[in-house]
């Protein structure tokens, strides 16, 4: 499979996205180019409105790029791709469907044998911790539990790639901590490419192997910082100079950033 | 608590139920209305025992059951995959839509001499007649239902792989399917409006048709009875829709 033009998982060349609408026209991406190699945690951070989430629709083939273009291990995306898994906010179950049925979705969408599916379902809901959960529906679960099916689910698809906008960001804190360590463990053992977007800096310190800043839209990239710190990363190491220091670079990077979308807004 | 207040409830509508029909009675048995205006409750239940006996009653009952739900199955069989294929292609929405908009304000009793033309006083016409009359709108409601659907599930459903059929089987269908199953629970009451007036009109056995024939030979229990079934009929079949619906939607429970 080293068909791979460049040697990189990802690689986006030169992209913009404008959105027109009847207000006009609305520049969400302007010739953003960046790489992701493989087995990387790419967290990406901005203020709202900067395009991130732009970007990842792009990446999955939700939305086609209004110029430049994105290539997944080499190939163009062209449309709606299963090898780049979608991690939403807002969960995206399927309400009518048990956790069991929810994890199995992509496997039954590529006509897995039936035992196959079962035995690995079973084995992704138990890797989130959910257990004894497996008959039940959606709505009778808490926004943690939701977000660990659709994790299981995406991951019980094998991407090569996955996607996660702002997933944690409805979550209360101490749920939010239990699943940042349950998805670096994830991480760890699968080593699967991820994207990850937030607006916690704690949250990209955290998790990412290397974190990019975005500017206000359009959307570009600002800065650009290798995450060094040490793993595991517990209290000592969020304590330590290095995080402190690490956390101002980026503040500072993201409050101009802020700033200047809020000169754009009322000016 | 709940319960209390449930048989509290029911207490109440019991007795309510009991007091308008023995003051019905009591006004027809003093004499202040003609019976053939309008005959005591006691003559509508001599009627019904005197039909039951001859077997009448079961007939007329299960003709006109029978018509309602033939029709009304054929119609939703059809209605809903065409309903969902519509709601989900802005393509064919368009090509189909002049039709189904002339259609829709078309009332069933309008299609009842057409079809006595081409289908003669036949079971068949009668069928016709109520899939005529829930056909356009059962369509409409469930076009509608596969509007409400979040689109961030079909999303999420084709980012696992989903085709375009897959999503409507695996999420438009179940999804919109509460929304379907209230919307047709409305169209069964209209597929009952069509056959009781199909059989008005022509027919020579069913609900619609005892109605009439009382009518004919001033036998006004007759005629109150036949409503009465009607109403009973419907409750009745309501109720096993209800038990139905909670099956199908086991999420919502």
């Amino acid at each position: 499979m080293d068909a791979v033009a460049n040697g990189h998982k990802i690689s986006i060349q030169g992209v913009t996205k404008t959105f027109s609408g009847k207000r006009g026209t609305v520049t969400a991406l302007k010739d953003l180019s960046l790489d992701v190699e493989d087995g990387e945690f790419l967290v990406i951070v901005g203020a709202s409105g900067c395009g991130k989430t732009t970007l990842l629709n792009l990446v999955a083939g939700f939305d086609a790029p209004t110029d430049g273009k994105i290539l997944l291990d080499g190939q163009a995306v062209t449309g709606i791709t299963p090898e780049c898994g979608m991690i939403f906010q807002q969960y995206a179950l399927f309400p009518w469907k048990t956790v069991q049925e929810n994890v199995e979705f992509g496997m039954k969408m590529k006509r897995m044998p039936k035992t196959e599916r079962l035995e690995r379902a079973a084995r992704f809901i138990d890797i989130v911790g959910l257990k004894g959960f497996e008959k039940n529906y959606p709505h009778h679960l808490s926004g943690g539990m939701k977000q660990r099916v659709s994790i299981a689910r995406s991951l019980a698809n094998n991407p090569k790639v996955m996607l996660l906008d702002e997933p944690f960001a409805a979550l209360d804190a101490m749920t939010r901590q239990v699943l940042q360590e349950q998805l670096v463990r994830i991480y760890e053992k699968h080593r699967k490419t991820i994207i990850f977007i937030t607006h916690s800096i704690d949250e990209a310190l955290l998790l990412s192997s290397r974190i990019l800043v975005m500017t206000a839209r359009p959307g570009r990239i600002a800065q650009e910082i290798v995450n060094d710190l040490p793993h595991p990363r517990n209290a000592d190491v969020q304590l330590s100079s290095r995080y402190m220091e690490l956390k101002r670079t980026i503040w500072d990077s993201v409050q101009s950033e802020v700033m200047k979308s809020m000169e754009v807004e009322t000016g | 608590m709940k319960v209390d207040s449930t048989a509290k409830s029911l207490t109440i509508s019991i007795i309510s139920l009991l007091i308008f029909i023995g003051t019905w009675e009591l006004v027809c048995s003093m004499g202040f209305i003609e019976p053939l205006f309008m005959p005591a409750p006691s003559k509508i239940l001599t009627r019904a025992i005197k039909l039951i006996d001859n077997g009448q009653l079961v007939v007329h009952t299960l003709a006109s059951t029978r018509r309602v739900m033939v029709g009304f199955i054929v119609s939703s069989m059809v209605a809903i995959p065409f309903g969902i294929f519509l709601g989900s292609s802005r393509f064919f929405m368009a090509v189909f839509d002049p039709l189904i908009s002339l259609l829709r304000p078309l009332p069933s009793m309008s299609w009842i001499p057409l079809s006595l033309l081409w289908l003669g006083i036949t079971e068949t016409q009668k069928y016709s007649i109520v899939f005529m009359g829930s056909f356009a709108p059962s369509l409409l409601y469930i076009i509608e239902a596969t509007k409400g659907i979040d689109p961030l599930l079909i999303r999420a459903a084709r980012n696992l792989g989903a085709s375009k059929l897959d999503v409507m089987r695996e999420v438009i269908l179940p999804g919109a399917l509460p929304q379907i199953i209230a919307g047709l629970k409305v169209m069964l009451g209209i597929a009952w409006t069509c056959i009781i007036s199909a059989e008005l009109v022509a027919a020579r056995e069913g609900l619609g048709f005892m109605i009439m024939n009382g009518k004919e030979y001033f036998q006004t229990d007759t005629v109150l009875l036949g409503m009465v079934m009607i109403s009973i009929t419907v409750m009745i079949i309501d109720v096993v829709f209800r038990k139905f619906e909670r099956r199908l939607l086991p999420w919502t429970r």
